[in-house]
């Protein structure tokens, strides 16, 4: 059964290594192949989830504490969960977008790759396995970001390189001081592995800013963010899963473990360093949203929002309550979907119509009416509008903000309103732009646009599909979430 | 217990929308019949549920597992009436509509939308704890902004947006504030919200987010100063969409409110007061727009404004008079019954009018309603109820209004307070009902009095189905003003529980003379105005001596043109946009700066040997060559100097700091 684990990560890390080599003859054999390999890991990921292995899986030693382990808690399953929901969609949709990128062999083997490290990243059962993957994972991806090869997408690579590595060091610092103060195999335990008795003495007080940043790069928290929009380079396959899922919540999920696994919510509760990380957040999630509003590039738009989102996450894990990380996990897989759905789109109307500016898509919603649709669904759900998922992860992150009381939390609940409204401005206005062109404008060389067949159609039915299932449905995977944030799953 | 029965009202629209869409996709003429079936079922489902109700039964229905939290509905007198008055609006407006919008197109998306708003609507006014209401608020609010741009024309869009922001901002106003009351409630429960606030020491805290929830449903009931959308909205949505906009979707607005003032601020004087200034104002500033405007469905549009602030008024009559609120209690509840009726039946018959002629101005429309005895009888229903003329419906309720203020400043007097102000909001009542009078006037004189400009053609001007969707409303109105105590008074029954009222002691004398004095002063005052005002100040004539209309309201003089547009367009994007860009590139600064400075790389010095090629200057070189530079130069010696002894300093300081 432990097995599974390590299966889980080598099958797509090892098929997308060895894509290269079999010289497909058609693009056909590669697609079937490819997902396959997508499908079965995520059959694995199934198989994991519902027979939760015990226990943890050495797989080799380091010195003679710093192991690399894989195990599988409630946290990993959350977010294994998520990617491995996604990632066949999202595959089956790359398939379509990347003919007229090229370079599929290239793509589509980091793409895989990236698959299993992701995975990697979810089941590391301590500190030191996390890194080392989290690590790999910026290397895996960066060939993705620099795909097209031309002089701005390597310089928006470059750009991902320094930011990334750079947080990573800040967080290696950061590890070192839990390595000499805490244990030193690094486990992951629930409420952190520092000891009662530690004094909360600045120099580890100062090491969780340290790894919060660090890790809060790749989770594009201000002033770390920078690179996030200028990634939207890439093909949109890659911005929609890696830089609006898996890269970006793969930062949060580190957060989430250093903060809850490691350092331990009790040490850090009423610190100095609880309140600056919270009021980076608060802060981000403004400034997201603000300069999604003036951004009329739709992706670089959709990347802002993305910062603004993620950093609703942090603000939950900052809360260091259970109920602020069942918040923070609700909106980690609601805001996946959501915005997966909204790069989607805008990658189909890139894709047949070459558009890639807010004010060009006017009218464009009779032409492509699926496309659109799912937009419009995957805007209303973003900016909260009931029945859709993202109403409720607001409303469990502000009750839990609520819950703890303060100053800074109730400003982070007027922040998640005022950032809804600011949500609505930037994302209705495309979607009503589309739907409803002023007299006389829009249509214009519009008459060939069409929506795009069904590799990237399926994908959009069977979100829009879950957005309402996770809208309406969700009770018991709420209640799933909070039992895990409290430690007991 | 759970009545499963009650998700009827709620889905059988939504799921109705959804066939109709399919429908209306293969065959136009199904999908109207399949429209008007699902308005009429909807009726009639309503319609058995209230019978239920008065044989006094009471609905309720709970469902933990949907969306999070749950749903909880409720069906008492108050909300099964309204939810019966909406499935009429419903009814009415989707036959009506088939004529109506017979020449449009998308109309597809029109019974789309409409019937998923009628779903939510219900939904709204069945809901029994605040999450309810909000979800179903928030997505009625979000369906209907579609049935305002229907037109998709400039204006329509321009409406639109603005009927959406106020949209999309009041309802995340009105979120943080039932984040705040539930934190300071711990339930959201109508049922236990009262229990509640008794258990709460201080209720002093309850005022901010009570304000709170007030701007987001003050903001959909039409509420001074969140009025904006309306006068823009109901003119250029099709007339159907603006009965429904007018007659139901502010009522849901007024119906958050009442919750809110009878379960939570129970007998609050100051929060009574809050809601009787902003009732009062928005009375006042709604009728005087109305006389001056010159377009047929923006007068009716100000009106509705102006009524909805009769209806605050009597909220806030309700807070002040404490536990003797009854005439305050049953004026409020069946103003908002008449004025759902009276504005389905004039905005439908402003309808008729725009799809004959394709023009509201009264200048172009006057006349044509001479010689049209059916309209004019239905408009006219509509008209004098409104204005409040005994032997309608309007009378009753306004009636009933007046009295609670009287009653008020008798109580005041007894108790020795003073009463100055309250003799003041009593003149502004019977002004405001003046000027209601006076605006009928000009629009019925304008539409079916005056002669027009050139001789109208005799045609059909509507079919009998759009005939009896206006007349059977039509008739309602008198036929409750003639029957006060067994109809009125039923109705008004029906919907005290609700709002935590008894009825009167003593059976009300309709039409005993003091009842009388005020509909007879507010009509003095109306007929006054007509005559002085309107005729006199607010109409010039023409080269040829015939005298027209004009709009002397300046154009300037628009609180969304002059405060909120400039604020929010311009002002704080503006400013936000500063501080962001600023932030945004901080990072990227620094880099820069670095750059620039400190790894700014040297310039490739030249080479003295001869076969030197450029192919040649490798990584490796060029390390060689800033590696000799730095040892070579003093300057970067000292600075790198500097910084470790900087960075030794600082590490000393935090040594220091953390033992």
């Amino acid at each position: 059964m432990k097995a599974l684990m390590i299966a889980a990560v080598l099958l797509p890390a090892l098929s997308g290594a060895l894509l290269p080599l079999w010289r497909f003859k058609k693009r056909l054999y590669r697609e079937i192949y490819v997902e396959t390999a997508v499908l079965l890991t995520s059959l694995l990921v199934l198989c994991l989830l519902l027979c939760r292995p015990e226990g943890s899986l050495t797989v080799f030693r380091l010195t003679d504490k710093l192991h690399i382990v894989l195990a599988f808690d409630g946290l990993t399953g959350v977010f294994a969960g998520l990617v491995a929901f996604l990632w066949p969609l999202s595959t089956l949709y790359a398939f379509e977008y990347i003919k007229h990128e090229g370079g599929d062999d290239r793509f589509f083997a980091f793409y895989t790759v990236s698959y299993g490290v992701t995975l990697g990243i979810a089941q590391s059962a301590n500190l030191i396995t996390l890194y080392l993957f989290y690590e790999l994972l910026t290397l895996a991806t960066l060939p993705l970001v620099m795909h097209t090869g031309d002089r701005r997408s390597v310089r928006a690579g470059m750009k991902y390189l320094g930011f990334s590595i750079g947080g990573a060091a800040c967080a290696f610092l950061g590890l070192i001081v839990l390595y000499s103060y805490g244990d030193p195999s690094l486990t992951f335990t629930y409420g952190g592995f520092m000891g009662d008795g530690m004094p909360r003495r600045t120099l580890v007080l100062a090491s969780y800013l340290l790894c919060f940043f660090g890790f809060g790069v790749k989770a594009a928290v201000f002033p770390f963010h920078a690179w996030l929009p200028s990634a939207g380079v890439a093909p949109t396959p890659v911005t929609a899963l890696l830089h609006a899922v898996a890269v970006v919540k793969a930062g949060a999920f580190a957060v989430m473990r250093v903060t809850f696994f490691c350092f331990g919510a009790s040490l850090l509760y009423g610190t100095w360093a609880q309140y600056t990380v919270m009021a980076f957040a608060v802060f981000t999630i403004v400034f997201g949203s603000a300069m999604a509003l003036r951004e009329q590039h739709l992706k670089r738009r959709l990347a802002y929002s993305t910062v603004s989102n993620l950093s609703y996450i942090l603000f939950g894990v900052t809360l260091m309550t259970p109920a602020g990380l069942a918040g923070a996990l609700s909106h980690m897989l609601f805001h996946g979907v959501m915005k997966i759905t909204l790069f989607f789109c805008a990658g189909a109307v890139m894709y047949k119509t070459h558009r890639e500016f807010v004010p060009e898509l006017t009218g464009l919603g009779r032409y492509m009416p699926v496309t659109f649709t799912a937009f419009a669904v995957a805007s209303a759900a973003l900016v909260g509008v009931p029945l859709l998922p993202g109403f409720l992860s607001k409303w469990n992150l502000a009750t839990a903000a609520l819950a703890q009381g303060g100053p800074l939390p109730l400003l982070g609940v007027a922040a998640l309103l005022l950032s809804a409204i600011l949500t609505a401005c930037y994302l209705f206005t495309p979607v009503v732009n589309a739907f409803f062109p002023p007299v006389g404008e829009g249509g214009h060389g519009l008459e060939m646009a069409r929506d795009p067949n069904w590799y990237m159609k399926l994908p959009f039915v069977i979100l829009m599909i879950a957005m309402l299932a996770l809208g309406i449905g969700s009770k018991g995977l709420l209640e799933l979430l909070s039992r895990i944030a409290a430690g007991t799953l | 217990m759970n009545d499963i029965i009650l998700l009827l009202p709620v889905f059988l629209p939504a799921v109705g929308a959804a066939a109709s869409y399919i429908v209306g996709r293969k065959s136009k003429p199904l999908r109207d019949h399949l429209a008007d079936a699902v308005g009429i079922a909807e009726f009639i489902v309503c319609a058995v549920l209230l019978a239920f109700v008065c044989a006094g039964r009471t609905f309720s229905l709970s469902l933990p597992s949907i969306c999070g939290r749950g749903l909880s509905f409720k069906l008492d007198g108050f909300r099964a009436l309204y939810a019966l008055i909406a499935a009429l609006m419903w009814m009415m407006t989707t036959v009506f509509s088939r004529e109506y919008l017979a020449h449009y197109r998308n109309r597809n998306r029109y019974y789309l939308f409409s019937l998923l708003t009628c779903g939510a609507t219900a939904g709204v006014f069945l809901s029994n704890d605040f999450f309810t209401t909000f979800i179903f608020f928030e997505i009625m609010s979000f369906t209907s902004y579609v049935m305002v741009v229907q037109d998709e024309k400039p204006a329509a869009m321009r409406a639109g947006t603005t009927y959406l922001a106020v949209a999309v901002i009041g309802g995340m106003v009105m979120l943080m504030g039932l984040f705040l009351m539930e934190q300071r409630l711990g339930t959201l429960d109508f049922d236990r919200l009262h229990t509640a606030v008794e258990a709460l020491a201080d209720k002093s805290v309850l005022y901010l987010p009570g304000a709170l929830i007030l701007f987001g449903f003050g903001a959909k009931a039409g509420m001074f100063p969140l009025h904006i959308w309306l006068p823009k909205a109901h003119p250029v949505a099709p007339a159907p969409a603006s009965a429904l906009l007018s007659g139901i979707l502010t009522k849901a607005g007024v119906f958050g409110v009442l919750v809110l003032t009878v379960r939570v601020f129970l007998h609050d004087a100051l929060w009574g007061k809050a809601i009787l200034a902003l009732g009062v104002i928005t009375m006042v500033l709604g009728a005087v727009l109305a006389v001056f405007s010159i377009d047929l469905k923006r007068t009716l549009a100000c009106s509705s404004m102006s009524q909805i602030g009769f209806i605050l008024v009597g909220v806030g009559m309700q807070e002040l008079l404490g536990e003797e609120n009854a005439l305050a209690v049953w004026g409020t509840g069946l103003h908002m019954v008449n004025h759902s009726l009276f504005k389905l039946v004039l905005f439908m018959c402003a309808g008729v009018v725009f799809m004959n002629l394709h023009e509201l101005e009264l200048n172009k429309i006057r006349g044509w309603g001479r010689h049209k005895p059916l309209l004019n009888v239905c408009f006219l229903m509509g008209a004098l109820g409104i204005a409040g003329v005994p032997l309608w419906n309007g009378y009753i309720s306004k009636t009933l209004l007046h009295e609670s203020i009287v009653e008020y400043i008798e109580l005041l007097a007894e108790a020795g307070g003073s009463t100055g102000i309250y003799h003041a909001v009593e003149w502004l009542f019977l002004l405001s009902g003046g000027l209601t009078a006076a605006y009928m006037t000009k629009l019925y004189v304008a539409i079916f009095v005056e002669k027009p400009d050139k001789p109208v053609e005799k045609k059909p001007y509507m079919n009998w189905q759009s005939a009896l969707a206006i007349g059977l409303p039509a008739l309602a109105l008198p036929v409750m003003g003639l029957f006060p105590t067994p109809l009125m008074g039923g109705a008004a029954r029906l919907m005290q529980g609700f709002m935590n009222g008894e009825g009167p002691e003593h059976a009300v004398a309709w039409f005993s003379l003091a009842n009388l004095k005020g509909a007879l002063i507010s009509l003095i005052v109306g007929v006054a105005v007509y005559f002085l005002v309107i005729r006199l100040l607010l109409m010039r004539r023409d080269e040829r001596g015939k005298k027209f209309y004009v709009n002397l309201w300046p154009a300037w003089l628009d609180l969304e043109n002059l405060l909120y547009r400039p604020l929010i367009e311009k002002l704080l994007p503006f400013l936000g946009a500063l501080v962001c860009r600023i932030l945004d590139n901080l990072t990227d600064w620094g880099v820069a700066l670095l750059n620039h400075t400190l790894l700014r790389p040297k310039p490739i010095p030249p080479r003295e040997d001869a076969d030197y090629e450029p192919g040649d200057y490798t990584p490796a070189v060029r390390r060689s060559y800033t590696f000799q530079r730095i040892a070579g130069s003093v300057s970067y010696s000292l600075l790198l100097f500097g910084l470790g002894f900087c960075a030794a300093m600082g590490f000393l300081i935090l040594i220091l700091l953390t033992k």
